[in-house]
């Protein structure tokens, strides 16, 4: 790892990173892409060569983190695990520079002529796909068609690529992509977990402030519990993902899918218990919770909706 | 694999990977046949096999880790403990017949016994040549334990203690009573908390078991009826029962049987095996829900492993866990208690025309889905423990 190399701390970019996080959030898209870029937050991951500061995931996992609980609609972790895999090539300087925004279509192929589930792909200019053959390609976005599908979220809708026109950037052979899949996943338990986090601590404090039968709500034993109980999933995730950053005890690397499929439903859990404790006003798009919802929601509908668990079953039944 | 016989122990010096080597090919080498809970040779083991394998564990150099050389441990890290209690997690061996003693009484006595009391108890806590049982609930204090009774006075040099415990584990084997009484009054809740060391062969205890669900009868009532101890027997200065006990629960949430989640691990691969070993059993495998929840089992025990090492590390680093021990508690009990309804459910199928594996499994994992609804229970209720996240962790309001 590089960890160490430059007696840097993981927790101290997440702290960065919420000021240029918030930063972003006032501005547009492109906007976004300028402030987060020169905070270092695309490169963070990309080599030197590319502009980038060359440091391992860890250091991104914060970041994420803190977009996820900020509910930054921003394809960053996409961004800086592309900028990373796409290693010297001009076009990871790009990305690091925030000249462009790239986005990954969790399922799919190129051989398939269609993918889907990838963030923003409106708004970026390239697409990474898997290729079909284990690889992935970087696709030029005007070459591709998009269909949306607004039903979980109309302001930000997923996306369906047709990809028959695809017009092809860059390529990344079977061990990058491998690793990129890999570091995805950790990247998206973060960001969930992270949008987890948010949502709980907006919730203690609302019911900390909110009086009702003459005592703070909090107060309630049945609310503490359940804030208790969300805290508690909330940290055996974060607990799973810092776990998984290491080898394990024989120097292999671990796997990641158990990681990510427990993050997702973990923090689906406290998001909608967060929804649930605003009362009426959870209801609502008066407060941004449904965003965050919405948000991993749309992460676990890419891993098939709890098929990821399923997988992790299957995978454990045949290691035995 | 190759397994030595006797392998030799590592330098200290050596570090955490070496000790794991060890343990694994020493444990893996040593362990009696027939103790393998998951194997159709295992018999329940008798309390002096499970003592002398333990004690042999000791001898070996896997036990008292972090203990002084001075009281019997090794002067290692807990990272040592760590990767040791990974290795006895990933054995289907019978649970520790000494845990009260090695993990609460023993940590308890290096931090508030005296000179003495450290020579006297701690050698013989590690080679299991004295038991001890945990004498902190009563009838009517079990979760709100500043309600306990159980009253000592003080006689010149001696103590007269007068009152009744109730849940403790081991009392019928136990030779000391790690025992919680108070110096005055309940109005004087947390105050006045005064704990001792107490044979258990003095004059006046009495020791009456309770069955429990599993059929056991693994805990007990105990009368203190004019016991009488020297001041010697008292650990700690008067008034520092309260911290003393306070510390020892947060040790037990935090870190006692560190291993647990390895065994879990252990536990599902057992169950898996099981249901793999008879062709009716193994078409429940090819069930989309089964495997989620298999998966999600999985998801859980990494989750507490990520818990565990994580408290390890925070620890190495000189940070006191304090109520964190809470997050870890609530995590491995309600998780296991998941996984064993799972397991139920899937053992429920087995007949007499099963598998004989999948027949051990069915003894195994029934009466292991009823022993784990004590995991929520003991070392501090659910609720108990989610009050203290809210309060102590999230800094949340009170109830009046
Ligand atoms: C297998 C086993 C072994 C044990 N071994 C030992 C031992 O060796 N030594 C020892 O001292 N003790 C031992 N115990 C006792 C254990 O610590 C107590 O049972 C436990 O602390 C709960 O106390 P209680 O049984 O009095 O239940 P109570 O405190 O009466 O609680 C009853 C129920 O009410 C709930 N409750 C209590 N207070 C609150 C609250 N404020 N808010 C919401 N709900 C609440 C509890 O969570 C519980 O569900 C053991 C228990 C078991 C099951």
């Amino acid at each position: 790892m590089s960890t160490t190399d430059h007696d840097l701390k993981p927790e101290e970019f997440g702290q960065a990173a919420a000021a240029a996080i918030t930063d972003a959030l006032a501005h547009d898209f492109r906007g976004a892409a300028q402030v987060l870029a020169s905070a270092g937050l695309c490169g963070v991951c990309a080599t030197e060569d590319a502009g980038g500061l060359a440091l391992d995931i860890a250091f991104a996992l914060p970041i994420v983190a803190e977009a996820g609980k900020l509910r930054l609609h921003w394809p960053l972790l996409e961004t800086v695990l592309i900028a990373k895999a796409l290693g010297d090539s001009p076009l990871a300087a790009e990305l690091v520079s925030g000249a462009r925004v790239a986005t990954w279509a969790l399922q799919g192929s190129l051989a398939e002529k269609f993918a889907g589930h990838a963030r923003c792909a409106p708004d970026c200019d390239w697409v990474l796909v898997a290729d079909g053959n284990g690889g992935a390609a970087l696709v030029d976005r005007a070459s591709v068609e998009i269909q949306e599908d607004a039903a979980l979220d109309p302001e930000h809708p997923q996306s369906w690529l047709a990809l028959d026109k695809a017009q092809v950037l860059a390529t990344l052979d079977a061990e990058t992509f491998a690793t990129l899949q890999r570091e995805g996943q950790i990247l998206i338990a973060g960001y969930a977990n992270g949008a987890a986090e948010g949502a709980l601590s907006a919730t203690a404090e609302y019911m900390a402030t909110r009086v009702q039968f003459g005592r703070p709500l909090s107060a309630k034993q049945a609310v503490r519990h359940l804030l208790a109980r969300m805290r508690l999933v909330q940290e055996a995730s974060n607990a799973g993902i810092e776990r998984v950053l290491a080898p394990d005890e024989y120097g292999s690397v671990r796997r990641t899918a158990p990681v990510l499929a427990h993050a997702l439903a973990n923090a689906a859990f406290v998001i909608e218990k967060a929804l649930h404790l605003h009362g009426g006003m959870g209801f609502t798009w008066e407060l941004p919770l449904h965003h965050a919802l919405r948000e991993v929601r749309k992460f676990d509908a890419a891993f098939g909706a709890g098929a990821l668990a399923r997988q992790n079953g299957r995978d454990f039944i045949q290691s035995v | 694999m190759h397994m030595e016989q006797n392998p030799t122990r590592p330098d200290p010096a050596a570090g955490p990977a070496a000790y794991r080597d060890y343990a694994r090919q020493w444990l893996r080498a040593h362990l009696p046949g027939h103790m393998h809970a998951d194997s159709l040779a295992y018999r329940t083991p008798t309390l002096d096999e499970c003592r002398d394998w333990e004690a042999s564990m000791y001898h070996a150099g896997l036990a008292g880790m972090t203990w002084p050389q001075a009281y019997g441990g090794l002067g290692l890290t807990l990272r040592e403990h760590l990767v040791v209690n990974k290795e006895v997690g990933a054995l289907a061996m019978p649970e520790s017949v000494s845990s009260i003693g090695k993990e609460l009484a023993g940590p308890i006595i290096q931090t508030v016994g005296t000179e003495e009391q450290k020579l006297q108890f701690l050698p013989r806590i590690l080679a299991i040549q004295d038991y001890w049982c945990q004498g902190f609930s009563e009838p009517d204090a079990g979760s709100d334990l500043a309600r306990l009774r159980t009253k000592a006075t003080q006689e010149g040099d001696s103590w007269r203690i007068n009152g009744q415990k109730i849940w403790t584990s081991g009392a019928a084997k136990a030779h000391y009573c790690l025992l919680l009484t108070r110096t005055g009054t309940v109005a004087d809740k947390h105050r006045g908390m005064l704990m001792f060391a107490v044979p258990m062969d003095t004059p006046g205890i009495r020791v009456v078991p309770i069955k429990s669900i599993d059929g056991k009868e693994s805990f007990a009532e105990v009368f203190f009826d004019n016991v009488v101890v020297p001041d010697s027997a008292r650990l700690g200065a008067p008034d520092e029962g309260w911290n003393a006990a306070i510390r020892v629960l947060s040790i037990e949430r935090a870190t006692n049987r560190m291993y647990r989640a390895w065994r879990f691990d252990s536990e599902l691969r057992q169950l898996v095996a099981a249901c793999k070993s008879d062709p009716e059993l193994a078409k429940l495998l090819d069930d989309g829900h089964t495997q989620r929840r298999i998966g999600e089992v999985v998801g859980e025990i990494d989750a507490l492993k990520g818990l565990v090492e994580r408290t390890v590390e925070q620890l190495m680093a000189g940070k006191s866990i304090g109520a964190r021990g809470s997050l870890t508690k609530l995590h491995w009990s309600e998780c296991h208690q998941a996984f064993m309804g799972l397991a139920l459910s899937l053992v429920s199928h087995v007949t007499p025309r099963s598998s004989a594996l999948a027949q051990r499994a069915k003894k195994h994992f029934t009466t292991a889905y009823l022993f784990a609804r004590a995991e929520t229970i003991y070392a501090g209720t659910t609720e108990v423990q989610l009050d203290i996240i809210a309060q102590r962790i999230m800094n949340l309001p009170k109830d009046l």
